[in-house]
């Protein structure tokens, strides 16, 4: 227990970037999911442990289709995101383990929320940090 | 010292501080010592604190350029910065905000489909890149694939997004997390400069994108308040901030989101929320950013 305690506060503050894995892991399994949709230029990813939230303020155009796409190691498990306006309002739930993307239409332009939690892990001795990328496409509405 | 590394400095100190503490516990149950969970906390509020510097997005200046092309708006490369004096910018921070300059001029390029000025614009952004010893996501090949795909429009669009995507991410990796802040600022800038050339005529499209740039400049400000006030930051800032006092002008009233569905089963999503400018603020705002992006792209 003690040594829990010694190190979960170490395992909490390691770099949040330590590799370029996390990069590379977005590039290669997350990027091709944007297919038929120009990314975005910011990138939004980090390595992650279970227990942690982590949210992202964005802008949707009005007239315009998306696709956000929440990209998970496997070794995380099921991470759960949700879509909420600036109001606090859910518009869209969904895990990884059932479906990573979410492809919607803005009428008009809006600030929505993407929120994450990575679950605690309760059968896991170890603490498994894995990368998690959020990635938005957009395209002209048809 | 970089804060990677100064991060794990802290680490080990403070593992070694809570080691030392657990001896003394073992040798003196009487020692008081901070609550374990109290740790916690503070450990979690840190990293919280790093999370915050990396989730961070607003729309790329693509989305800029597209509407002025859907307008009908003409190509015109005299409002674009000119990639001769390149190699003439010094110090990384302005390298950082001409950086992003350039990849909003690529954008725009691209865009309306002028390809060898798309290539030329890549290739200044590819020297800046290296001058600011960035250069493994901006890469020769990158460049070569460009030019091989100068056909297909869609292809150029995704190389740029790609690249600055990954430069954006190559940063952040290598703990230059200000500067990749400093590059998406400048690429705001430029896109919010150029939308405003094409505003004068009443176009209510164009305004009204304008309009709303008030929620990335906002989201942006938030943003660069969380780093540290290093003289050109603080710069940078001050500069982003006479946009913003601008923008208080312009008028927002909060409404309630709606959902449907259309007749494929993707989701619409609409809000009653408005947001107007008038004429005042639209000629002030479009001074400020000519204003603002000549002083960083002027020599």
């Amino acid at each position: 227990m003690k040594l829990i305690k010694i190190l979960l506060p170490l395992l909490l503050l390691m770099p949040l970037l330590s590799d370029a894995q996390c990069r590379a892991f977005t590039k290669n399994q997350c990027l091709p999911q944007l297919d038929g949709y120009v990314q975005n230029d910011n990138y939004n990813s980090a390595m992650l442990i279970p227990g942690d939230d982590a949210e992202l303020l964005l802008t949707f155009y009005g007239g315009k289709e998306y696709r956000l796409v929440v990209c998970a190691h496997p070794i995380l498990g099921s991470v759960d995101y949700e879509i909420t306006d600036t109001n606090g309002d859910s518009i869209y739930r969904g895990n990884t383990a059932v479906g990573n993307s979410f492809d919607f239409k803005m009428v008009n332009t809006q600030q929505l929320i993407v929120k994450l939690h990575v679950p605690e892990q309760k059968s896991s001795v170890s603490v498994h940090e894995g990368c998690v990328s959020v990635l938005v496409g957009s395209k002209e509405a048809n | 010292m970089h804060r990677k590394n100064a991060f794990g400095y802290f680490s080990l100190l403070l593992g070694l501080t809570m080691l030392l503490a657990s001896c003394v516990e073992s040798t003196d149950k009487k020692t008081t010592q901070p609550p374990v969970q109290a740790q916690l906390d503070s450990t979690e509020v840190a990293r919280m604190k790093e999370l915050e510097k990396i989730f961070f997005s607003i729309p790329s200046p693509v989305e800029m350029s597209s509407l002025i092309k859907q307008n009908g708006y003409q190509f015109d490369q005299g409002k674009l910065v000119a990639t001769a004096n390149v190699d003439k910018y010094t110090g990384e921070s302005r390298q950082a905000v001409m950086l992003g300059i350039y990849g909003a001029d690529l954008s725009y390029t691209a865009i309306f489909d002028q390809k060898q000025l798309t290539t030329e614009y890549f290739a200044a952004a590819q020297k800046l890149a290296r001058q600011m010893d960035a250069d493994g996501t901006i890469t020769p090949e990158l460049l070569e694939r460009l030019e091989k795909n100068q056909a297909n429009r869609d292809s150029m669009l995704h190389i740029i997004s790609e690249a600055y995507s990954d430069l954006n991410g190559y940063l952040k990796e290598k703990d230059r997390v200000e500067v990749s802040a400093m590059v998406v600022a400048g690429g705001w800038l430029e896109a919010l400069y150029l939308s405003t050339q094409y505003s004068g005529d009443g176009n209510s499209a164009m305004r009204q994108r304008i309009a709303e740039q008030k929620y990335s400049l906002n989201n942006l400000m938030s943003y660069l308040e969380k780093f540290g006030d290093s003289p050109s930051l603080q710069e940078l800032k001050t500069d982003l901030g006479r946009l913003q006092e601008a923008y208080a002008a312009v008028a927002e009233s909060k409404g309630k989101t709606s959902t449907s569905k259309d007749e494929s089963g993707k989701m619409v999503i609409g809000t009653t929320s408005t947001i107007t400018i008038d004429d005042a603020a639209l000629s002030k705002i479009a001074t400020l950013a000519g204003e603002i992006r000549t002083k960083y792209s002027a020599l």
